[in-house]
């Protein structure tokens, strides 16, 4: 994995991450701050249906890590008290979590998956 | 006739969910939540991240008060004394009387007070809501010698909680194993043996009474033993706030008997969570549900029945419990009829799985067991059958079972 563009931790820069196969259908990956230039951990996931997202890994609930939850359609349940968060959006859809996550864009371009660390999606 | 106003007496969990769910669900008609608590607030963290101090009042409020002026939905600060049925109403403490054309009772329960000599002592702690958690965090400063009565669900997270506040933990209980029911015999031995670990006296006893000694406590057990401490809690359960109903005549047994779609006895009122029962198709009544998930579920039904649509369905039961920096989960029925599987890791068992003979799954329960009780709910819910060596292998993850 290889950074392009900027040091700046946010911004249009984007972080290839990997052949688009990098992640099975239905798993997320920990992309910690030493890969994404980013401050805070993010969660890259990926759909059954092969779509890849990313989220602030942190639940914004208590302390879990949304890269451990269940994917379950375009949603991700959080391991510890289940609050489910969209993938596409990070809008919260169940307590006891009762903020959004942020989100993160990602592109699939030229069979790579590139992740724009503090750009929304 | 169209509805128009729908009272909600008790904004707990249950009660907010009802509110959040008519107006998600189109209805626009006045809405209003009685609760002398004011804004509704989360009940979980009180024994914990809330009484450690990690997180505020603001941080456990179920939603912002801004949330509650955008959504139109009116928080009642006050306490309700009786219930009206012709025509539907409240009637609340000061003698105001409040109309609507739906009720709905989500009124929770209140901790059972320990039926010995001493146990109905102002000084005796408990924890039920916020007010109760703010007394118990002022009753503990480091070296405070704190004796928990019961070792259940709160009576365990508040050892933990008090011992990380610095107090000196007794934990009391006359059964042995406390949590059986819940998680099964061998989990519910390796979380109490926790406690010790920690560093926390545990007493297997009946207490039989309580007496103030100056400035503290002396607790006596059936078999004489004696426990002097400062501050004593009791968790030993609740009791449903079913008083209101069963004035006004609502059929009650250890609480409000409901239907599936938590109808009461009486048409137009409605009850959910804690103090809710519900009575199947064939008369016979289920187990009172207890848990933060069953509160947030029914509250969730009520809604959709009351505005005449299509109700949501729900899986098998869950809870979770935190105690000693384990997470505990449960899900479905671990007493019910079959065997259990174990799965074992270094030596201890961490997951525990009711099967019944034909191999479909009644109950799971894990500790630490990150997507294991979510897969478990699946396999339950979807009726999946998993071959028990699979189960018992630890080194198969459940969730690939559970697709
Ligand atoms: C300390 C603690 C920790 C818990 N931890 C967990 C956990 O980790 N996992 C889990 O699954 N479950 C947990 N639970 C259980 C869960 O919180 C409850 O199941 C849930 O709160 C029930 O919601 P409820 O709305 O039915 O009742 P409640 O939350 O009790 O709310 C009832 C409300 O009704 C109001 N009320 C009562 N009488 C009147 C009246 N006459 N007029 C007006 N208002 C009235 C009360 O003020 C109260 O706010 C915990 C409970 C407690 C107390
Ligand atoms: S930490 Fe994610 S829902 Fe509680």
């Amino acid at each position: 994995m290889d950074s392009t563009g900027g040091a700046a931790a946010t911004g249009r820069r984007a972080v290839d991450l990997g052949d688009t196969e990098m992640l099975e259908p239905g798993t997320a990956l920990l992309i910690g701050s030493e890969t994404s230039g980013h401050p805070d951990d993010i969660g890259l996931f990926r759909t059954e249906n092969g779509d890849y997202f990313a989220l602030d890994d942190e639940c914004p609930h208590e302390v879990a890590s949304l890269s451990e939850g269940w994917i379950e359609g375009e949603e991700i349940e959080c391991p510890l008290h289940s609050s489910r968060f969209g993938l596409r959006d990070g809008k919260v859809l169940c307590l006891p979590a009762t903020s959004d996550a942020r989100t993160h864009r990602v592109e699939v371009a030229n069979g790579r998956v590139l992740l724009y660390p503090g750009t929304p999606a | 006739m169209s509805i128009e106003s729908i009272l909600i007496v008790g904004g707990g969990l249950a009660g907010f969910t009802v509110a959040q769910n008519l107006r998600a669900r189109g209805y626009a008609g006045s809405l209003q939540i009685i609760d002398p608590a004011g804004i509704p607030y989360d009940r979980p963290p009180l024994s914990k991240g809330y009484l450690l101090g990690d997180k505020d009042a603001a941080a456990i409020e179920l939603a912002p008060a801004s949330w509650f002026a955008e959504h139109r939905i009116g928080l009642v600060p006050a306490t309700v004394r009786a219930l009206a049925l012709e025509p539907l109403g409240v009637e609340l403490e000061d003698g105001a009387v409040l109309q609507a054309d739906r009720l709905v009772l989500a009124t929770g329960g209140s901790a059972r007070p320990l039926p010995i000599p001493g146990g109905e002592l102002d000084s005796v702690l408990v924890l039920r809501d916020r007010q109760d958690a703010d007394r118990l965090r002022a009753s503990i400063a480091p070296g405070t010698r704190l004796a928990i009565v019961g070792a259940g669900l709160i009576g365990a997270e508040v050892a933990s909680s008090a011992l990380a506040l610095g107090a000196e933990v007794t934990l009391i209980d006359p059964v042995e194993t406390p949590l059986v029911p819940a998680v099964g015999p061998e989990l519910a031995r390796r979380l109490h043996a926790m406690h010790a670990g920690a560093g926390i006296t545990v007493i297997h006893g009946t207490p039989a009474g309580i007496t103030r000694t100056g400035t503290g406590h002396r607790i006596e057990l059936a078999d004489g033993r004696v426990i002097e401490c400062d501050e004593v809690l009791v968790g030993i359960g609740i009791t449903p706030n079913t008083a209101l109903a069963e004035a006004a005549g609502l059929q009650t047994d250890n609480g409000v008997l409901v239907d599936e779609n938590q109808r009461t006895s009486r048409p137009g009122v409605y009850a959910v969570g804690d103090m809710a029962r519900t009575r199947r198709p064939d008369g016979t009544l289920a187990r009172r549900g207890e848990h933060w998930e069953h509160a947030m579920n029914t509250g969730a039904t009520a809604a959709a029945a009351i505005l005449a649509q299509e109700p949501p369905v729900h899986g098998a039961s869950w809870f979770w419990s935190d105690r000693h920096g384990t997470h505990v989960e449960g899900v479905g029925d671990m007493n019910a009829d079959g065997t259990t599987i174990l799965r074992i890791h270094d030596g201890e068992p961490v997951a525990a799985f009711r099967v019944a003979a034909d191999g479909t799954m009644l109950g799971a329960a894990a500790l630490d067991g990150g997507l294991t009780i979510k897969a478990a709910r699946r396999i339950i819910d979807r009726g999946i059958i998993v071959p028990a060596e699979a189960l018992a292998d630890p080194g198969v993850p459940l969730r690939k079972l559970a697709r």
